[in-house]
């Protein structure tokens, strides 16, 4: 029963892990570049739901499409000012992108995280929960309300997602990007709109897995970190840029830690991405569903 | 405890200040971060020329800044830091009218000797103050209950999924979880061992360590997780303060319409200590106060101490810091109307203690 149990809450784990990385794995499928505040995205949503439920005195349900609003808004914001240089002047920049975006994506999260903790200040909130069932017996699991509703809206979330980038025009754009950019604007597209796009897109799921978590994990300036960590893994461990690559290595973490903290010990409960991002690498360079390469 | 600070600060510079001066605070935030720690004890030290150290929060942050203060031998009072390793360092700057680490094991020895529990499961953090306070309560239920089964698990603080560390509970519940952590993650975990049927429930105490219940965010963040839970504190309305004390909590509840906790009085004193020494000193150099805090009675606004000499953990520490057990019966409960269960003049009365239901 309690295998039974670690699995579950395994997976549980893993869908809200996906959330997070399916944003990251799309900008870097987009721009080829780690988004190293992607986090934040996650805290900004955190706040804009429990503060704007508790500001607006509104219902939960009225607050949550705040956070992706927020992070999609912001998410447009930062490409469209900072992540443009990137290939706006393509030939200088060429050969220090990767510099560039480390930099100024690392820089952009110190700044999120000490604005929020001077403005909002560093004391936890709890979000108010969207269910009222503190908790429930489901099986042989126990959960909250909460969790369980957060489940279920993850997946919806990332089934709608991939059926997006597979089969809408929208989706069949941002894979032309992501194959050949230069190609892609050939054929008419434009890439720095689809770029736009993406991040926005990925600050409002970032936001709003903040959002579908601050009933469970209070929103602090610094709660962004944690998933964004986990996210990094996931995208490396799936193959840089493969959603379906990402979504299953979200499950694998989330299920591993799981046994791994019960079986081995929970003191190194989030050391076992890495060590089995190591290991995959090792056998796997370019990770679960990565290219190896391709030249044209 | 900034307000704490403000307080006195007001209280003291409306009286004339010390010795003819007004006093100016100068804050550094640490964000609890002990790098971050030192290099703003080294800053408020060289470039502030601060005649003394108080407010620090946190003992990795209080290890990382004792070593600048002593360093440049300046007077350091430790406000909310609680690992004895602070104490057992010896430094003669560093004083300590803050809470320590075997003086609540103490407590919760005490407590679960006398609720006559046989197997306890200890969460601390992975920090000075957790690991710390986890082995110090391993060392106390040794010598008052020799036959309680005990081990601890430390948490990575910064994590947000414990999930996994509270399930295999479920299947042999504990008599009693101890929790030895910090906000936030301290809350999280509070959570996961309710939403996981674990603690507080028909068979399991829970236990706090960490004095979160007169927090102010306590309520906001723990809802049901928060009933029934056994709480120790070093503050409660009921236990009785000097008249000082009385005034400090008069005026924070005016200032910010909350309860007075005890990080306002500690505060309070940490500032206080530093006052009167410079009184008594008549002189702000360095050496001076440090030997009138070390040589005078003080009469703050939890109680009047003498700071110990004695080496080890009692170094520079008020020894017999006043604590109480109280238990939360019901969400959102203010402290003031919480179960007193024991006090300063009040001995330990566990059959006051509820079982969840």
């Amino acid at each position: 029963m309690l295998n039974v149990d670690l699995f579950v809450n395994g997976l549980i784990v893993g869908v809200l892990y996906a959330l997070m990385a399916v944003g990251l794995t799309l900008i870097f499928g987009i721009l080829k570049v780690v988004n190293f505040a992607h986090g934040e995205f996650y805290m900004l949503g955190s706040y804009a739901y429990t503060l704007g439920a508790a500001a607006l005195g509104i219902s939960p349900w009225l607050a949550l499409p705040l956070a992706p609003v927020v992070g999609g808004v912001v998410g447009l914001v930062t490409e469209r000012l900072l992540m443009r240089p990137l290939y706006s002047g393509y030939s200088s920049w060429g050969f220090l992108k990767d510099e560039y975006a480390v930099v100024v994506t690392f820089a952009f999260s110190i700044l999120l995280v000490n604005l929020v903790d001077k403005v909002v200040g560093p004391y936890p909130v709890l979000g108010p929960a969207l269910v009222d069932v503190s908790r429930f017996r489901a099986g042989p699991i126990m959960l909250s309300g909460q969790k369980a509703l957060a489940t279920v809206i993850g997946v919806a979330v990332i089934v709608a997602l991939a059926f997006a980038v597979r089969s809408t025009a929208w989706g069949r754009r941002i894979q032309a990007v992501a194959q050949n950019r230069l190609g892609a604007s050939l054929a008419g597209i434009d890439p720095a709109r689809v770029s736009m796009t993406v991040f926005g897109a990925a600050g409002a799921l970032a936001a709003l897995a903040g959002a579908l978590l601050a009933p469970i994990i209070n929103a602090s300036p610094d709660v962004g970190a944690f998933p964004a960590v986990k996210s990094y893994v996931i995208v490396v461990l799936g193959g840089m840029g493969s959603m379906t690559g990402s979504i299953l290595a979200s499950l694998v973490l989330g299920v591993l830690e799981s046994f791994g903290a019960v079986y081995i010990s929970y003191g190194y409960h989030d050391t076992f991405g890495l060590v089995i991002l190591v290991l995959v690498l090792l056998v796997r360079p370019q990770g679960f569903f990565g290219e190896q390469g391709r030249v044209v | 405890m900034k307000d704490g600070l403000e307080i006195v600060k007001d209280m003291v510079n409306k009286q004339g200040g010390v010795n003819g001066q007004q006093i100016t605070l100068i804050y550094e935030d640490d964000q609890g971060i002990p790098e971050k720690g030192r290099a703003a004890v080294e800053k408020l030290i060289t470039r502030d020329k601060v005649v003394a150290i108080v407010g620090p929060h946190q003992s990795s942050n209080c290890l990382a800044e004792i070593e600048v203060a002593k360093r440049y031998d300046i007077p350091y009072v430790n406000t909310n830091c609680w690992s004895d390793d602070i104490r057992k360092k010896g430094y003669k700057q560093v004083f300590n009218p803050a809470n320590y680490n075997s003086r609540v094991a103490f407590a919760m020895a005490e407590t679960l000797s006398g609720l006559g529990v046989k197997r306890v499961v200890a969460f601390c953090e992975n920090t000075d103050y957790g690991i710390g306070q986890a082995k110090a309560v391993a060392e106390a239920l040794k010598k008052k209950s020799p036959n309680v089964e005990y081990h601890f698990e430390t948490l990575d603080r910064t994590s947000k999924d414990f999930t996994p560390a509270i399930v295999p509970l479920r299947s042999n519940p504990p008599d009693a979880v101890l929790m030895m952590m910090l906000p936030p993650a301290a809350y999280i975990v509070m959570n996961q061992l309710y939403e996981q049927g674990v603690a507080p429930s028909d068979k399991t105490w829970l236990y706090d360590g960490a004095g979160l219940g007169d927090y102010p965010d306590f309520w906001q963040n723990v809802k049901e997780a928060g009933k029934n839970l056994i709480e120790f504190g070093l503050y409660h309305p009921n236990m009785g303060v000097p008249k000082l004390g009385q005034e400090v909590g008069k005026t924070y509840q005016e200032k910010t319409k909350h309860e007075p906790n005890r990080l306002i009085y500690q505060a309070a004193d940490s500032l206080l200590l530093v006052v009167e020494a410079i009184k008594n000193a008549k002189s702000t150099k360095p050496d001076a106060i440090i030997k009138a805090l070390e040589s005078m009675q003080f009469s703050g606004v939890r109680g009047s101490f003498k700071f110990s000499e004695e080496p080890g953990v009692s170094y520079h520490q008020w020894v017999d810091i006043p604590y109480v057990t109280y238990q939360f019966t019901e969400v959102g409960e203010p402290v003031s109307k919480t179960t007193l269960v024991q006090g300063p003049n009040l001995p330990l009365s566990v059959d006051k203690l509820k079982k969840a239901k």
